[in-house]
This record gives structure tokens, sequence and C-alpha cells, in this order.
């Protein structure tokens, strides 16, 4: 009997449809796999199916009562709980506090009932077969149990579908097989499961059955024993799309040069870069090669190996010598890591030069502003003037006042890290036009980034992390969704692997 | 209508940005009201008396822009003065030697708190109690327990020996004027205006801002947050210095249990007046040197008026909540007005939702 039925769902944010009727039915005591590459629009269905965003059209029907309206608290009401990747647990609380907080037990005057509370924990971990001490501090629990705590705070709360979302990206091989053992036990009991995950392996070891998503579309669904992780992929992936504005350029002498480099996040990366080359990193979301490039630009210490830059040995471990050596970073989430909000494009422009030129105490406001307008025609940054301020302008003008940044260093080594993050689609294509066009002009290029389509218009070659370290390494012409899907998945590894054995 | 419009945002603009100088120009007018002998000498007055606040304002105002806070400023003040005395009476009376030593005492003490917050990453409310507390304590032990020669004589005020030939130069520093302007007043002019350049135009003025208003950004800018922080403090301390030292000019002597009681609440009264953010990033050094002008402005009122001084802090304090009122209570009001004119979602609403669907 179908637990949970989502038919022809729609949904658009301020006019762009990011679900264009979707379906999706999920059976009593399974676990279903949702599937799709990012943003394919899985989240935003979870995130209707849990009342936290209202859905524009189609049919939901739970337990054959048909919902119109889906607030927080129905959802929690009739059984349905997500289990979030970002943990929602108190770290600072006790594990039985977790459980019963805002539900808390209670006897005379307010006071609680801990021995209660304590005892119907142990007695809830014991059905559930988990191995848990109620009284310990959730801040020392590893990520592996936390999970399990919000699986068991769902039971008790009566959910009957569980969302978990990547719930093994943190986890290692023990906890993950532990965790499942638990799932499938709960499985038999009629609990059914909603897992998203990119990782194929687990995905084909432990789920019954899978439905596809692509760009807020349904592609298809049906059993997992049916098909194969190469039938998904291609699911997930559809056709390629075109190449775009790529052009082959010639590249010069090595610049960067590591060998068995490691760090926090990543362990063993070797590579080669020339002058003027633009390497593209990629892979799932924290397989490694956004924590490399922060170790690149020292804000985390090197733990091993060696690199070179221009032929010298550089240590890293400081932001202040990589810039020295001519590195530059455009890290990941603007806003957290870019932009000073209280000031304006030139200040936010110049403040990376000022550490460099720290001796020269006083500023020169017209020679800056007379060196911001000569990038901003090299970068088309559509801004009045160098003194609005880097608040007033949209994420890919921003974007391009950071890469400024940086060339205004000097930097040789420029290392992109999701630059495309939060940027319109007119002005991505800019960015890109813009990696190449600095290529040319003799910059060496790394650009991180989980979308495909974005390494076949920019990368040379592109690199492919799994799990902390190189996966597999692909050219240009090589490089396209599926087999990147498969390296950045462990598909291939675990092939190679199986063909050695 | 559009012109309507863009009028009311400059107003309002002018308002935010330069609050501090209405606010200082209508306490003024208060003043000029209730002291119908209002004469020149005792409007440059106002300099005089806002000189010691004001110093320790401004370097109140650099820390506070790097988004910590200092509340030692007052105990310090006390320890710095009263061992700058002690070393006038040491020295005979040199000047130079008590200027140096106030301000290198003062930067040590700095450093102190600088290292703790900066490079330890301790939270600087809890730092500077410690060392306020620590500060005072240390002024009014080594005042009962030095050489009675050392104090001036006395038994529980650090006092300057009015007989060495340094002390009528000092007092003479503390007290003149130069053209109807207090000395001291001038002093406080001269800091505003060193200070408002490295705010505007230093390569580190711009840093402290940054860091203030984004730590993290800063930080991958490869600015070195650490030692910013610091260096903050030791400026801080070197305020210190030079306040305690006029204040010895002025007064000829320190009582390390009243000397700068409160004076970093005051401080950073004149500093939030002023306009600067306390959660860093924002705000200009003019602001606060009207800010602690509006302050001794109020002192005055209340003594022009033949009022108790006990209520002083109590009209200070409702003055400080009425402008913070109207700094933070416009715009929230503003908003809401906005929201009940406009019935739809508005474009950041739907901006909202936007960054919500990039990240799923």
């Amino acid at each position: 009997m179908a637990l949970l039925e989502m038919r022809g769902i729609r949904k658009s944010f301020s006019g762009v449809p990011v679900l264009k009727g979707v379906d999706l039915t999920v059976s009593e005591g399974e676990i279903h796999a949702l599937l799709g590459e990012n943003g394919a629009g899985k989240s935003t269905l979870m995130n209707i199916l849990t009342g936290t965003i209202p859905f524009d059209g189609g049919e939901i029907k739970f337990e054959e009562q048909e919902l119109k309206n889906i607030s927080v608290k129905l959802s929690e009401k009739l059984g349905i709980a997500f289990v979030h990747q970002e943990l929602n647990l108190f770290n600072d609380l006790k594990v039985f506090e977790n459980i019963y907080i805002n539900r808390e037990i209670t006897g005379l005057f307010g006071k609680l009932n801990k021995k209660e509370m304590i005892r119907r924990s142990e007695d809830l971990f014991r059905r559930l077969g988990v191995k848990m001490d109620p009284t310990a501090m959730v801040s020392d629990l590893r990520t592996g149990d936390k999970q399990l705590l919000e699986i068991s705070k769902a039971l008790l709360a009566g959910a009957k579908l569980l969302i978990l979302d990547e719930p093994t990206t943190s986890l290692n091989n023990d906890e993950v097989e532990h965790l499942f053992s638990i799932v499938s036990d709960l499985k038999k009991k009629g609990i059914s499961f909603i897992f998203i995950s990119h990782k194929m392996p687990e995905i084909f070891k432990y789920c019954d059955t899978y439905t596809v998503f692509r760009n807020g579309e349904y592609i298809g669904s049906g059993k997992i024993a049916d098909t194969t992780p190469e039938g998904v992929t291609r699911l997930m992936v559809g056709h390629s799309e075109d190449a775009g504005s790529y052009v082959k350029r010639e590249t010069g002498e090595t610049v960067l040069n590591l060998t068995h480099m490691s760090g926090k996040g990543f362990r063993d990366v070797s590579m080669e870069v020339k002058r003027g080359e633009i390497v593209g990193l990629t892979g799932l979301q924290g397989c490694g090669s956004s924590e490399f490039m922060q170790c690149l630009f020292g804000i985390t210490p090197k733990t091993a190996g060696k690199i070179e830059v221009f032929g010298k040995e550089y240590k890293g471990g400081s932001v202040h010598r990589a810039m020295k050596v001519g590195i530059g970073l455009l890290p990941a989430n603007r806003k957290e890591n870019s932009v000073i909000p209280d000031m304006s494009i030139l200040e936010n422009m110049y403040l990376a030069e000022h550490t460099l030129s720290a001796g020269k105490f006083h500023l020169n406001k017209t020679k800056e502003l007379k060196k911001y307008d000569s990038f901003q025609e090299l970068l088309n940054i559509k801004a009045e003037s160098g003194n609005m301020p880097i608040v007033s302008l949209s994420g890919g003008n921003q974007q391009k006042v950071f890469i400024a940044r940086w060339l205004n260093t000097d930097a040789e080594i420029l290392l992109f890290d999701n630059p495309t993050q939060g940027i319109d689609v007119g002005a991505k294509e800019e960015i890109y036009k813009l990696i190449h066009t600095l290529a040319m002009k003799g910059k060496t290029i790394l650009v991180n980034t989980l979308e495909i389509p974005e390494l076949q218009k920019v990368a040379d070659r592109c690199v492919v992390f799994y799990g902390g370290s190189i996966a597999g390494e692909l050219t240009h012409d090589e490089i396209d969704e599926h087999t990147v899907m498969m390296y950045s998945t462990g598909l291939a590894n675990d092939k190679e692997s199986k063909e050695v054995v | 209508m559009s012109t309507a419009k863009n009028k009311s945002n400059i107003l309002g603009k002018i308002w935010s940005n330069y609050s501090f100088i209405f606010v200082f120009f209508m306490i003024f007018l208060v003043y000029a009201m209730t002291n119908s002998s209002l004469s020149l000498s005792a409007t440059m007055n106002i300099f005089r008396h806002s000189a010691v606040i004001g110093i320790t304002a401004i370097g109140m105002g650099l820390v506070c822009i790097t988004g910590e806070i200092d509340l030692s400023a007052g105990s310090m003040l006390a320890f710095v003065s009263g061992f700058s005395v002690i070393v006038f009476n040491k020295t005979g009376g040199n000047i130079f030697a008590v200027l140096a030593f106030a301000l290198l005492m003062g930067a040590a003490l700095g450093i102190i708190n600088g290292v703790l917050v900066g490079v330890v990453r301790m939270p600087s409310f809890i730092v500077t109690l410690a060392t306020m507390l620590i500060y005072r304590s240390l002024a009014q032990y080594y005042c009962q327990h030095i050489a009675k020669e050392l104090i001036g004589g006395g038994s529980s005020v650090y006092k300057m020996t009015s007989s060495f030939n340094g002390y009528d130069a000092m007092y003479n520093f503390g007290n003149g004027k130069i053209a109807s302007l207090p000395i001291v007043g001038l002093v406080l002019i001269l800091v505003t205006i060193i200070f408002m350049y490295i705010t505007n135009d230093t390569k580190f003025g711009k840093k402290i801002y940054a860091i203030g208003s984004c730590e993290k950004g800063a930080f991958m800018a490869g600015i070195n947050v650490r030692l910013m922080k610091m260096t903050a403090f030791v400026i801080m301390g070197i305020m210190i210095g030079a306040s305690a030292f006029l204040w010895i000019c002025m007064n000829g002597s320190s009582d390390p249990a009243t000397t700068g009681t409160s004076y970093e609440m005051y401080a950073i009264a004149a500093v939030v007046l002023g306009g600067v953010s306390m959660s860093g990033g924002k705000g200009k050094i003019i602001g606060v040197l009207f800010g602690s002008l509006s302050y001794t402005v109020i002192d005055k009122i209340i003594i022009a008026l033949k009022m108790d001084s006990l209520i002083n802090n109590a009209i200070k304090g409702v003055i400080l909540i009425l402008v913070i009122l109207i700094q933070v209570a416009g715009p929230q009001l503003k908003e809401r007005i906005k929201m009940l004119s406009v019935p739809a979602l508005s474009d950041k609403d739907e901006a909202v939702y936007d960054t919500k669907v990039k990240v799923n």
C-alpha cells in the first residue's frame, strides 16, 4: 500500500519553475532513494512535504488522506520527519534532554522528571537496538550516533516516514553499516524512508526503490533490483549539454607543482599545473576539493607533502605567505567570505593589496580610483562608481570586484572556489569568458565547481575528488556528466579495484 | 513624488550618518538657553572638560570599530596617572620622562588586553572586565604601600610635589589657554584630526573597519586579524596614557579610588552617541568627538540649572536611550509602514526564496 503519493507537484520561485509536475510514491516499509543532481528539485520537494514551503499545484496523499495545505505542525502530526544534513541537535544538552526537548515530562511545579525521561529513553534505544547512554552530552557523540539520535527522536514522536538527507556524508564505513542495520530493522516494522544520497554503492546496497528527478522534472522510478548504477546515472544526467565557448590555448612553464600534499579534509594530492592553464576540480559536496584550495591558500596548515610555486618551495600555513608567492583565492560563499558589507566597491577591491603594501601608510584615493577604472573596463563591472557601496551590486558584479581584488595583488595563480554560486545565468557566462581572458593573459586558474557544464565550458582538464583524494583526471574532451559522476560517486574506482582483484 | 521621496531619503541618510551633530547642537541649545550669560570662554571650556574623556573615547572608538570593547579604560587611567605621578616625584619633575612613561605604560597595559583578546582570542568583555578590576586594585594598593615621598606625602592620593620645577609648566599646560582655547582642548582636537586621518586615509584604518565589518572576509583578504585587534588595544592604551598625562597636568594629583571611575562607560556612551556601531565596522571618529562634547555639555547644563549633580547620570542615560531609540526604532517603523502599504511579496522576500532554491 502506498504510504505517500505525490502527483504532479509544481512549484515556482518568483516565476522560475523549480518543480514542473513531479511524482513520488513511497510504500509502507521501504527505503526509497530520491536521486538527482544538485538543483534537480529534491530538497524543494522535501521542504514541501514537511510544510516548510507551500506548493503551487498537484496532489498529495498521505495514508489515503488528501492534503491541501501542509504546515510544519501538520506534517509532524502525520508522522513525517526530516533528518537534516546539518543536524538539528543541541550540542550542549544531554541525549535525553534532546529527545524530550519541548515535550518534557514534568512533576509538581514544573519540576523535570529526569529519571522517567532517562528510563523512557533507555527503553526507546533498547527497542531500536541503538547503543547510547541517555545521559551523555550530545557534543561528545560521534556524527553517526547523532544521526541515530535524530532518528530515535523522530520515532518517539510517532514518525512513519523519515527523510534522510545525505546521512552518510560524514560517516565512516562502520558507522554507515550500523546506521543501515537499524534502518533495515525499522523497515521491517513498517517504517518508510526517503533516502537522498549521491553515493551509488550505498544506494544499491540498501535501497528498495528509486525515483529520479532532473531539472525539476520527473524522469523515472522503479525497483533498484531492476536497474544498474550506470542506468540510474544516465537517467540523472540526461543528454550532455553544449560544450559552449571553450577554446584551447597554449600553456607555458610549470608554475605549480604539488607532490603528495595532504591537509585537513584531503590527502595525497599530486598535480602539476602550467602557466595559462585552467584546471577544474570537482566532486560531490564534502569531497575535499574546497578544503584543498583553502590549504593551498594557507588558511589551513598542510600536514604532509610539498608545494612548489614557480619552482620554489612554499610551505603554506599563512594567507599572507600565499599572497606573497602570488596565489589568490576567490572563496565560496561570497557573502560570508568575501563581502565587507560596510565598505565601498573600491575599498573592497583594494583590501588585499593593502596588506601587501602596508608599509606605504597613506592612501592615494585618486590613484586607486584610476586603477579601479581600468579593472572596471577589463572585467566589465556594472557600477556607477567605485565609491558606491559593495552591497548595491548584483552577485555577479560583486564577484567581478573580488576577482579584481586578486588581479590587483598581481596574483599569478588564481583559485576560484565555486565562482558562480548564487549568480544568474547571464553573469555566469560572463564569468566563464573572464576566466578564459585571464588565462589567455597568462594567469593560471584552478576552478572548483560542482557543476559539470561549467567545467566543460572552461577547464582544460578536470581533477575529480572522491572522499578527500583524487579519484581520476579527465582531459577536456573526456569531461561529461556521466564520466564525472562515475568518478565522483566512487563507482569508477570500485570497478577498477574489482578488476584488479 | 519621486523627488519628495528622494529628499526624505537624503535627509534620512544625513540623520543616520550625522545624528551626533544634531544631538550636540540640540543639547548645546538647551545649555545656551539655561545659561543667560554664555560667554566664549565658557563655550571653549567645554573642550577643556571633554579632553580626558574625549581622548579615551577616541581610543575606545577604534576598539569598537574592530567589534571589541575595552572596559578597563577607567581603571587604566587611574593606574597610569597614579604611576606617572610617582615618576614625576621620583625624577624631580622631569616632564618628558613623565610623558614618555605615561604613554609607554598605557601601551604596555594595552598589550596585555590586546594579546588576550586578539591573539589568544578570549572575549574582550571578559578580559577587560578582569583587567578593570586588576588595574584599579593595583593603583589603590600601591598608593598605600609605597614610600610616602613618592606619592607627594599624602596617604590615599598620588600627589605631584608642587615644589619641583616641572610642576608649573605642567600645570600651565593643563590649565592654560591659547587665544581663549584651552591647551588640553587643542590636544583633543589634534588627536581627533590624527585619528580622522588614520581611519579615513590610511590602509591601517581600512583594515580596522574591515575586520569589524566582516572578520572572515577580512581574513580571507589576507588581513592579519589577530595583529590588527591587538594593535587597536595598544593604541587604546596609548590614548589612556595621553589622557592620564592630561589628567595630572590639569589636577596635579590622581586619586586611585575616584579617578576615571565609570569613564569606560562614559567613553562607550560617547562612542555610541557618535554613531559607532558596537558590532563593529561602522562609525566615524568625528562622531566620537561630538559624542563626548555632548556629555560635557549635559554636565554644564545641570550646573547652570543649579540642580543636584547626582541627577547627572540619569539624564545622560535617558539621552543615550532616546538617540539610540530613534536610530533603531526608526528604520523598523519605516519597514512596518512599507509592509502595510505593499501587500504583495516584496523583492527582498523573493530574493530570500531565490537563495533558498540555490542552496537546495
